[in-house]
């Protein structure tokens, strides 16, 4: 039985590493939760892409055409200077879709790490629960999964950078005013 | 007690009441009179190029269904089913041979004709006339370059009409080229718990807002070595033109401003839409192509777009206190690969449900709708008498009702229509009004 599971796939990532990148993972939701941007910020690398593909709904036949395709439009589609531009916006005081700013609370689920495409690198998988609640009555949640290659970094203060994060929410119509946060 | 819908709108003295964005019996008055009978945009072109591609989408609150056909014309009908009345596609867009209901059965092919009937032999006993039971055919459909709309109603003007003079101003971003333009792939679409006509307005005469309501993503985006206020928006009036159609159009935007633009969407689509396109400048002129600036604009009633940041939307109604937002990004057909991707990053970067802009404006508009539902808020009327009286018409550059950039004139225009379509005007008396203001204005 033992050895089963272990050679199974589903156990091959080495508890420590499984444990550490969830930390990771734990941290920068802390981060955006407690609007530490500058420092959440940090945790990307300078080459990060961060994309939000649209999504539309369709027949099973065609769903290879749910996602926007890269080429297409996207909800996020986001260097680190642009990412650096949206908090320099939440900062100045008169972003009125964060003034008086939202409150936000990320679940981060079901992590999932595969090798990257180098030693140095990893892919994670996780699924987001994300509750936003605005003023006295806004409540809007957001459902979906992120895509991420974490890289590794002796320079970085946690150890890993984020070199990539795709999103891609349960939601094809945005049931909310904005997305003014972050994912 | 019938509802006096015009008097709601006093576009002389330059005030509505606020009823027009919250009350239900006037909402019932509105998608029967304005959306059942106005020219609304559809689709464009390129989101259906092939024989069998589809889209769903809405007239008012009707769902239709907007259908590339074998002929290569284009087919709108109800997407509902004729026997009890069933969403007959669900799916947002696709392509398609026929569309099956998935109650019974019943399956129309692509211009909306019912052609086939489970069991037509045993069940109905081949007596049912399926000529006479096809979906629901929108009356009207037209196309102008590359832009699909459609009227419910048989009596309403031709399309080309309908636009009359807002046309010189919606050639500026749709009839640039010979060859037109495309939407990019993906769409943004979400929901505003506000009113559409808030945001209609404000893309037809809103330049007021901008430095105050988009102060932060301005600040933001504008380089540390320019000044806001002189080379970003201009708090000068005379520096920039405001346009109001008899039809309840209007636009909105600079002439004279460096960098406006260029900080919002990018310099190279900014610099392509300024003159970079020399097609677009041979056939637009001078004033069209390279001094209408950070334009805003709305086609009566809820089809609005940004020439330029090229942003391009339709605010669907879902009742009097929510809207949905369609928004897609439009190109030059002709555009350089780089020009395309520039525009595609900057356009989703500023105006969409994430956008740096349009995160603030929903802001504003569903906390007006939250006040709206006090019965003292609504008893005051709103102001809406910014540059009353001091419209010329004789602008050298610019034809029509022309005004200051900061200005509620284009308002005053789309309300004023509003209330007269609503109330039921007829269209001999809606088209008569404005040969008037035609011939008035010389
Ligand atoms: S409702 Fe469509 S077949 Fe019956
Ligand atoms: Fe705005």
């Amino acid at each position: 039985m033992t050895a089963q599971l272990e050679s199974s796939p589903v156990t091959s990532v080495d508890a420590e590493l499984q444990h550490q990148i969830e930390q990771f993972l734990y941290l920068e939701a802390r981060f955006l939760d407690e609007r530490r941007f500058e420092e959440w910020l940090d945790l990307f690398s300078d080459d990060i892409h961060y994309w939000m593909p649209t999504r539309s709904v369709r027949y099973e036949r065609e769903l290879d055409k749910e996602f926007s395709a890269p080429n297409e439009v996207a909800h996020f589609d986001e260097n680190k200077r642009a990412l650096e531009e949206r908090v320099t916006r939440i900062r100045s005081g008169m972003a009125w879709a964060e003034e008086p700013p939202s409150r936000t609370r990320h679940m981060v689920h079901n992590v999932i790490i595969e090798p990257g495409d180098s030693p140095a690198e990893l892919l994670v998988r996780s699924n987001i629960l994300l509750y936003r609640g605005r003023l006295d009555r806004d409540v809007d949640l957001f459902v979906g999964f992120r895509q991420d290659v974490l890289r590794r970094s002796e320079d970085a203060d946690y150890g890993w950078l984020i070199a990539r994060r795709a999103i891609y929410l349960d939601q094809t119509l945005i049931l909310a005013k904005n997305m003014s946060i972050f994912f | 007690m019938a509802l006096d819908i015009r008097g709601l709108v006093d576009a002389k003295q330059g005030t509505v009441d606020p009823r027009i964005y919250q009350d239900e019996e006037i909402y019932q008055q509105e998608l029967k009179n304005v959306f059942a009978r106005c020219w609304l945009f559809l689709a464009h072109d390129s989101q259906i190029p092939n024989p069998g591609d589809y889209m769903t989408t809405y007239m008012g609150e009707d769902p239709v269904l907007v259908v590339r056909k074998r002929d290569g014309s284009v087919g709108v009908f109800m997407n509902q089913c004729r026997h009890r009345g069933m969403r007959l596609c669900r799916a947002d867009a696709g392509s398609a041979k026929s569309f099956s209901c998935s109650y019974h059965g019943w399956t129309y092919d692509l211009s909306g004709n019912l052609v086939g009937v489970p069991s037509e032999d045993d069940a109905y006993h081949n007596e049912i006339n399926k000529a006479e039971w096809g979906a629901i055919k929108v009356a009207q459909v037209d196309n102008y370059r590359g832009f699909i709309f459609g009227t419910w109603d048989p009596t309403a003007p031709p399309l080309i009409d309908y636009i009359g003079d807002f046309r010189f101003y919606f050639d500026a971003f749709a009839d640039r080229t010979e060859a037109g333009t495309e939407l990019l792939g993906g769409a943004h679409r979400w929901v505003f718990p506000a009113n559409w006509k808030f945001a209609a307005e404000q893309f037809c005469s809103d330049m007021y807002h901008a430095p105050i309501s988009h102060a932060s993503a301005v600040l933001a985006l504008t380089p540390d070595d320019q000044d806001v206020d002189e080379e970003v928006f201009p708090m000068e009036g005379m520096k920039g033109r405001q346009f109001s159609s008899e039809l309840g159009h209007g636009t909105g935007f600079f002439v004279e401003s460096g960098d406006v633009l260029a900080n919002i969407v990018g310099q190279k689509p900014a610099d392509w839409f300024q003159g970079g396109n020399p097609e677009a400048v041979e056939r637009l002129g001078d004033a069209r192509a390279q001094r209408m600036r950070g334009a805003h604009a709305t086609l009566f009633p809820n089809f609005s777009f940004l020439p330029g940041i090229n942003t391009l939307r339709i605010w669907h109604p879902k009742g009097p206190n929510e809207m949905e937002v369609w928004a897609w990004t439009l190109v030059d057909k002709n555009a350089p690969a780089d020009v395309r991707e520039a525009q595609r990053i900057g356009t989703g970067r500023t105006f969409s449900v994430a956008g740096m802009f349009e995160q603030d404006d929903g802001e504003n508009w569903s906390e007006i709708q939250r006040v709206l539902r006090g019965h003292m808020a609504r008893q005051s009327s709103f102001n809406v008498q910014m540059g009353l009286g001091h419209e010329w018409h004789d602008d050298p550059d610019f034809p029509g009702k022309v005004n200051r950039v900061y200005c509620e004139m284009a308002a005053r225009g789309f309300y004023r229509r509003w209330a007269d379509m609503a109330s039921g005007m007829s269209w001999d008396e809606l088209m008569a009004s404005v040969g008037a203001a035609v011939e008035v204005s010389g």
